[in-house]
């Protein structure tokens, strides 16, 4: 299958915070995006980048972590032996320890719903279209027309390049 | 582009339920809940006093941070998809109260009237009156009010508004009082449209609501920020708007919101001549009700339980309307949950 990019749009996010509502929302109250709030009141929600080399697959000592069939990288929970590494080595802070299923737990790009034909919840809410789901492609033209149409200062446009290694995390295991 | 998927939480629409909900107010909190009651098979009416759907995404924020056509999108598809019904320009009220957009309404229904035609009703009206400051001068002509002036704006660019009515911002010094999400928006619609803009705000940037990031990008496109300023009085000519007194004001000790409170410092006035002035300082919720038939606090909100239902059995209520001035999100999360509290509610769960 073709893999799929969740892209967070910094520039056209304005800090709204539906995107963490609805991941708490089908998530029980454990949001799997969160948004920081910077000293000077810049919102910017952080989620999981699904890295193309991603630290925290390579660092698991029980291969819980890995990819799916749509690029998603995901936890096998019942894999997971609590040892905390994928957190140490993330570069965002992503996986997190959940004390209900006793594993780690990080956005696995709405996994539930895309088995039955849905897409992430906060990439179809996000009033802003900062998110975007899909393929490489799609992602990059939904992107450049949605800062075609901000803030003049913001209209430059993102390149494939720019797009990938913003979703590669750039990060080095040493 | 595709539209905001209010119906985020299922594909299609399920087997009917039978129940009918209405929801007064299509702003994120209405339309939202429309979109989780509809997946759980209930059928939808929304009622609006505005001409469509989308509430202050679509009428008065500006269309940089949020696309008309994604709000619009997403209204769409729950009336295609979902069958939700929308009864635009009917204001719902059960006694009478004026309040801003009020010139696009054609009808109105009784709050009661819904209550017995239907099995539920979510009440998502918002804050759609202004905080009047209430300092000499403040009727004079010129004075705008912040809700008004970019739905003027954005009623124009969509096609509800004649040109007239928008004043005309070109080389005209527009000033404008507060520092939140409002005063900002302001500043940049009336400075996008030519207008030489000042803010002015009692406390410190720092403290500023609206927060140093967006402020900066205001003062590299040129609008001033003027901090440590409280209005005195407006100064008027012919009936017109021609400067505003101020005086300066120091940093006291916090006050309950954990600010410091702004002091006056008496003898410190100073003038600054405007064509316009725009108190962007809050705004009230305006619940369908005037004092009467449901219960409201002290600054006229809706008061719920934690089911959020109002003090009337089977009207619910949620978004600004409740809370007073948020933002989109929250507004979402409590449509979310005053519609799971409906669903709850109308299958007979305690
Ligand atoms: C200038 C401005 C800028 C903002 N910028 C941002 C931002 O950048 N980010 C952010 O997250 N939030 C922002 N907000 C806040 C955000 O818009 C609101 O919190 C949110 O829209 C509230 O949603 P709601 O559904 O409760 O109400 P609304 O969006 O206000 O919707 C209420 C609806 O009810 C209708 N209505 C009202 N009274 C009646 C009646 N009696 N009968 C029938 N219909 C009625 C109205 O026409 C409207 O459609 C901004 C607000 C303003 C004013
Ligand atoms: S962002 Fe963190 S959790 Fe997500 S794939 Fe990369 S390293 Fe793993
Ligand atoms: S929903 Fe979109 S605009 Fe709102 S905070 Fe999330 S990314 Fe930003």
């Amino acid at each position: 299958m073709e893999r799929k990019y969740l892209y967070l749009d910094h520039l056209t996010c304005i800090g709204c915070e539906t995107c963490e509502t609805v991941c708490d929302f089908i998530h029980d109250g454990s949001p799997h995006i969160r948004i920081y709030v910077t000293e000077n009141k810049q919102y910017l929600p952080i989620n999981c980048k699904h890295c193309d080399d991603a630290p925290c697959v390579r660092v698991c000592p029980t291969d819980a972590i890995y990819r799916d069939e749509d690029g998603a990288v995901r936890i096998a929970e019942n894999r997971c032996i609590g040892c905390l590494a994928c957190l140490q080595v993330c570069p965002y802070g992503v996986p997190f320890y959940s004390l209900k299923v006793r594993a780690i737990t990080k956005c696995d790009m709405c996994a539930d719903r895309r088995e039955v034909g849905l897409e992430p919840a906060c990439a179809l809410m996000c009033p802003a279209e900062a998110i975007q789901y899909g393929p490489l492609e799609m992602v990059l033209e939904l992107v450049n027309e949605r800062r075609a149409r901000n803030i003049p200062e913001h209209r430059r446009e993102l390149s494939e390049e720019e797009l990938r290694k913003s979703v590669s995390s750039g990060y080095v295991l040493l | 582009m595709r539209g905001i998927k209010f119906s985020f939480l299922c594909r299609e629409k399920p087997n009917p339920t039978g129940k009918r909900v209405a929801i007064i107010g299509a702003g994120p909190a209405g339309l939202t809940a429309a979109g989780y009651l509809v997946c759980r098979g209930h059928d939808v009416d929304i009622y609006d006093k505005m001409p469509e759907p989308g509430g202050l995404m679509l009428f008065v924020i500006p269309e940089f941070r949020i696309p008309v056509e994604r709000v619009r999108l997403g209204a769409k598809e729950l009336e295609e998809e979902f069958e939700v019904t929308y009864y635009p320009r009917t204001k719902v009220m059960e006694d009478e109260r004026e309040d801003e957009g009020d010139e696009f309404y054609e009808r109105v229904v009784r709050l009661s009237e819904l209550r017995e035609n239907y099995d539920a009703v979510l009440i998502a009206t918002g804050i759609w009156n202004v905080r009047r400051i209430g300092i000499p001068g403040d009727d004079l002509e010129g004075i705008l009010s912040p809700l008004e002036l970019l739905f003027w704006i954005k009623g124009y660019e969509l096609g509800y508004v004649p040109r007239d009515k928008v004043p005309k911002l070109e080389g005209k010094k527009v000033g404008i009082i507060g520092a939140g999400l409002t005063a900002v928006d302001v500043a940049f619609e009336c400075n996008r449209l030519g207008a030489e803009v000042e803010i002015f705000y009692r406390r410190t940037i720092r403290e500023a609501p609206a927060g140093a990031y967006e402020i900066n990008i205001l003062r590299n496109r040129g609008v001033k920020w003027f901090e440590l300023v409280t209005p005195k009085r407006v100064i008027g000519e012919n009936g017109r708007v021609r400067a505003i007194e101020l005086l300066r004001t120091r940093l006291g000790e916090p006050d309950e919101t954990g600010r410091r409170r702004p002091i006056p410092i008496e003898g410190s006035e100073f003038q600054v001549e405007l064509d316009y002035l725009v108190f962007a300082i809050g705004m009230v919720s305006t619940p369908p009700v005037n004092g009467s038939y449901i219960v409201t606090d002290r600054r006229g909100r809706i008061v719920v339980d934690s089911r959020h239902m109002t003090s009337v059995e089977g009207i619910f209520a949620a978004g600004d309307v409740v809370n007073g001035p948020t933002k989109v999100g929250r507004a979402i999360k409590d449509g979310l949950y005053a519609a799971v509290s409906i669903d709850g509610w109308l299958r007979g769960e305690p």
